[in-house]
């Protein structure tokens, strides 16, 4: 578990952070949102053990992080701009990362590279960008740390690599409990990944909720109620955090559980009423505007 | 950590990323070392082919010198030794300037300490591979060619310490740098700037001391940069290559060897200090730690307006107030530059006012010190109780002086290690008179240097101006010359054998004449004149000139004079003894003619003079604008008069009145000497006397106020 309390950094008199507190539970893919300058970065790199806090702590498997050996081999940072040596090609970057991590998982690593058609003696320098972090992040899987952390690394991947990284996850989840630990400032690039969200705003914490619990405890409802009375009946106790009207439809976003929901909606003589699914930006968007925030110029633009 | 992740395998992969430095520091030690062997011993062997060396023995000795220039203590060594210093340095932690490397590097499991222990050490890995390589490739070529004995081999191991050890200082600064500031360019400027810094203060303080303070000196005591590696090199770097066998060459450089430990010892841990202090996000800013922002800003710009000030004051000939002025635009401009490379942003031109007005203060503050002599160094004298003894030199040449390796040193040195006057109060009397006495006003104004030699082991050194003309000068200088410690101070033979085992020839001069002394007999001369010295005092010098003098030579060219006066009644005596003593006054019958020239000074300083009543050397390099075109077509014209004198009653009467140039006393009046005249005396071919023969005429002064009217008329100057 990476426990970060109170985290702060401020670069000469700007607040970069400004008291971080988050909690990344082990086998969750914790996602990490927030718009540019937001403090994504800066969190990673101070969670990664590059940046020193000026203020709280990081802890990773209760151990501080700064200039600690023992919990930095426990994670893996990729940066929004992964470092190749010079003139280096995937072979050599290999060597050295396998002379660091201790675990480091050669035959899986040149396995990967030819699933991924990343010829192994081809300079990285002409690689693509895409390429590139598809490298960086198939050195930081095999790697095999317990935690990896992608600062954007997944913006820009196309949609046949990002599922094909997805996939590894997911396999290396199950097989060895990774956690990987994901920035981006695009809330639909995490939206199939992530299974724990952090919203980061101005250097602090907007929210940080499991998914699902997100999920689960808010709903939408499309509706059309027979009469005013059967309305305030059936909404009587709910927290309505959002309805729209067109005509005699209804789009009802409330804070309560499917079964509540359904069961409440059961009692009350209705035209027609059903819960659909929320996307994530959907579910930002109510979970943000409640506490004051418009999530649409945060993230979505 | 397992072995994977060992020291070692991060050491080899270190080494991998940086190739292309093992290549400079190989190839160019490779180049250095064996390029200049086989250059210098070539040199030495055509030189043999075309028959310079009388002997192969000499030959043999001049390999051996060959092989010892190239291999051990070259001048084209250490500028590279310095470059790689610099370049190792720099490109090993270079990472840090840029956040790409810094973000790798600082998240994967490889402790700061590790780190920074790898990178060290394959530095020094590199260098010493690229000059033990070099070293031994060169040696083996100087082997081939029969140019190494263990006295070349001994010196290539001091040199290989003072290298390494330059190396050393070099790479601990450049780290030191590094680890200051986030960009290249800067880092390059913070290491100029600390390599020269010392040497620039030391320019700066000594120029402004010597602009400033009229009795500062150094004839006594001269500072040196004491911490700058650079400076010890081209210092030292000529005497370490002319040391006659390593044991000197260890005695020269081990000292130096010690100092550069220290400075590196202390450079390595401000380095490695800030290096755990140092913050990730430093990479691409300016300077690592913004609190280090001002500090740099004023230590590098007051010292930056203060060289602007002095270059102006140096061309603008002492114009203070031009001065004063460029000081602070100098201190302004550099503020702006430092401001602007701190944020890399033009506009930030002139953020920080705080510290600029820091710096423009300090500027001024510096001057004032110096223009004002706030710390009274003009005025310090120190109190009779302070002072352990003093040297004091009232004469620029007595004699030439030698160390205990037979070589010359000057008569400073010889004064500070010999003369310990303790009756200081003659001295410390002279200085309360004159130390801040206008040399204008005085008669006969000379020169003096004082050594101080404090009870608190300080030493301080002062010149000024006395009057040798006024009584109560050459009352104190009559005690302080008399005394036994004087004299200790500036006659060797006082205190020291004179070698006289290495004499080869001696001779008596009375400025004409010159008569050989058996080398034998100099013993007893010497006795006798130390018999006569006792006698020395201002008295003697200020109202006689010597009559002659006796010169011993030397083997090595090296000569050294004692000077004869018509009262050294034991000298005179022992040289009649000898035959060798012949008058300072000639005889009219021995001279073939005497030719007189009357330079008419009188005629040529009015012209000499421009509009503002400057003198001409003045007026030319100081005010130009206000000479006038035609005094300057005026300087070149020659009025002096040149007349000869055949007649035997003329010439002496001449003969009654001259004194040989090189004879007159240096601490005679300015009127004991006729300097507007010149005397050539010529001897008859046929004459006896022994004159030189090499010398066609001999020079001679008339004595003050002694110009036959003959000759005054004779010598009168006629327009034309």
């Amino acid at each position: 578990m990476i426990e970060i309390h109170k985290l702060t950094k401020n670069f000469e008199n700007i607040k970069a952070v400004d008291e971080v507190s988050v909690t990344i539970k082990e086998q969750t893919v914790f996602g990490l949102i927030g718009t540019n300058g937001a403090g994504k970065s800066t969190v990673l790199r101070m969670v990664s053990g590059v940046l020193k806090p000026d203020e709280g702590t990081v802890a990773v498997d209760n151990m501080p992080i700064y200039d600690n050996v023992e919990a930095k081999k426990k994670l893996f940072f990729i940066a929004d701009e992964p470092y190749f040596f010079a003139n280096a090609n995937a072979q050599s970057m290999e060597h050295y990362y396998s002379g660091i991590y201790e675990n480091f998982d050669k035959v899986e690593f040149y396995k990967y590279l030819e699933k991924f058609n990343l010829d192994k003696g081809r300079r990285i320098g002409t690689f693509s960008k895409g390429m590139k972090k598809q490298l960086a992040l198939l050195l930081g899987i095999c790697a095999h740390t317990k935690y990896i952390l992608c600062d954007e690394t997944f913006d820009g991947l196309d949609p046949v690599m990002r599922q094909g990284i997805k996939s590894i996850f997911a396999k290396e989840m199950e097989e060895r409990g990774l956690t990987p630990v994901i920035a981006s400032h695009n809330l639909r690039e995490l939206e199939d990944i992530c299974d724990h969200v952090g919203l980061l705003h101005k250097g602090g914490v907007l929210l940080s909720k499991d998914l699902e619990d997100m999920k689960c405890n808010i709903q939408k409802i499309q509706c059309v109620f027979s009469s005013t009375e059967d309305e305030l009946k059936a909404l009587n106790g709910l927290t309505v955090l959002k309805k729209e009207q067109r005509g005699s439809l209804c789009t009802i976003t409330v804070r309560s559980t499917r079964e509540e929901v359904e069961a409440r909606f059961a009692t009350v003589d209705m035209i027609f009423y059903e819960v659909l699914p929320l996307s994530l930006e959907e579910i930002f968007i109510s979970e943000t505007e409640v506490v004051g925030y418009d999530i649409k110029k945060l993230i979505l633009g | 950590m397992t072995s994977k992740n060992s020291f070692w395998a991060s050491s080899r992969e270190n080494h991998k990323r940086r190739i292309w430095v093992w290549v400079v520091a190989v190839l160019s030690q490779l180049l250095v070392y064996c390029a200049m062997t086989t250059i210098y011993l070539s040199r030495i062997k055509n030189q043999y082919e075309m028959g310079a060396f009388r002997t192969v023995e000499a030959f043999r000795r001049a390999m051996y010198q060959a092989a010892r220039d190239a291999l051990a203590f070259s001048d084209n060594l250490w500028p590279v030794v310095t470059f790689l210093g610099a370049v190792i340095a720099m490109q090993g932690f270079s990472y840090l300037y840029d956040r790409r490397k810094v973000d790798m590097y600082h998240s994967v499991p490889v402790s700061k300490k590790q780190r920074f222990v790898v990178i060290y050490i394959n530095g020094i890995i590199i260098y010493l591979t690229g000059n033990l390589l070099g070293l031994l490739t060169g040696t083996v070529i100087a082997a081939a060619q029969k140019a190494v004995n263990v006295d070349v081999l001994a010196n290539e191991g001091l040199a290989f310490m003072w290298n390494f050890l330059l190396f050393l200082v070099i790479y601990h600064a450049m780290i030191l740098a590094v680890m200051l500031t986030g960009s290249r360019f800067v880092t390059l400027c913070m290491f100029g700037v600390f390599v020269t810094y010392e040497m620039m203060m030391y320019w700066i303080l000594e120029s402004m001391k010597w602009s400033f303070f009229k009795t500062a000196t150094s004839f006594y005591l001269y500072t040196d940069p004491k911490v700058s590696p650079l400076y010890d090199c081209m210092e030292m770097g000529l005497e370490l290559k002319n040391a006659s066998d390593a044991a000197l060459a260890a005695g020269i450089c081990l000292p130096i060897c010690g100092k550069w430990i220290l400075i590196a010892a202390v450079l390595f841990a401000a380095a490695y200090f800030c290096y755990r202090k140092r913050q990730s996000e430093a990479a691409g800013k300016a300077i690592a730690y913004r609190a280090a922002e001002p500090i740099v800003k004023i230590a590098v710009a007051i010292p930056a307006g203060l060289i602007v000030g002095m270059v102006v004051l140096d061309t603008s000939y002492n114009n203070e107030m031009l001065m004063v002025i460029s000081m602070l635009v100098g201190g302004v401009i550099f503020c702006a530059a430092l401001e602007v490379l701190f944020a890399f942003d033009i506009k930030s031109l002139f953020k920080h006012l705080w510290s600029g007005g820091i710096v423009l203060v300090g500027i001024l503050v510096v001057f004032c010190i110096y223009k004002w002599d706030v710390f009274g160094y003009d005025s310090y004298i120190p109190e009779k109780n302070e002072i352990e003894s003093i040297a004091i030199s009232v004469s620029e040449y007595y004699d030439n002086y030698w160390n205990d390796n037979f070589e010359y040193i000057s008569l400073a040195d010889f004064e500070k290690e010999h003369m310990f006057l303790t009756d200081t109060e003659p001295v410390l009397t002279l200085a309360r008179k004159f130390q801040m006495a206008d040399a204008e006003q005085m008669a006969d104004a000379r020169s003096v240097h004082v050594l101080y030699r404090l009870q608190s082991g300080r030493q301080v050194n002062r010149s000024f101006m006395i009057d040798y003309a006024d009584a109560d000068a050459q009352t104190q200088l009559n005690r302080i010359m008399a005394s036994e410690a004087y004299k200790k101070g500036v006659f060797q033979y006082m205190t020291e054998e004179p070698f006289l085992e290495k004499l080869t020839r001696v001779t008596y001069s009375n400025g004409a004449a010159q008569v050989a002394i058996p080398v034998e007999e100099a013993g007893r001369l010497k006795e006798a004149w130390m018999k006569d010295i006792e006698q020395y005092d201002f008295t003697l010098v200020r109202e006689n000139h010597p009559c002659g003098q006796i010169n011993f030579q030397y083997v090595n060219y090296m000569s050294n004079y004692l000077q004869v006066y018509e009262g050294f009644e034991n000298t005179i005596a022992c040289l009649q003894e000898l035959e060798a003593y012949y008058p300072v006054k000639l005889d009219a019958a021995d001279i073939d003619y005497i030719t007189v020239t009357n330079y008419h000074n009188e005629l040529t300083k009015p012209v000499l003079m421009d509009d503002s009543g400057h003198d001409f050397y003045r007026g030319v390099y100081g005010s130009a604008v206000a000479l006038e075109a035609a005094y300057v077509e005026d300087l070149y014209v020659d009025y002096s008069v040149r007349e000869t004198f055949y007649d035997e009653a003329q010439i002496a009467e001449i003969l009654e009145n001259i004194h040989p140039i090189w004879m007159v006393s240096e601490f005679a009046g300015r009127d004991a000497t006729e300097d507007n005249y010149s005397v050539e005396v010529v001897f008859k071919k046929d004459t006896s006397y022994p004159y030189e023969r090499d010398s066609y005429y001999f020079n001679y002064y008339f004595l003050g106020g002694q110009v036959p009217e003959f000759v005054v008329e004779a010598t009168a100057y006629v327009e034309e």
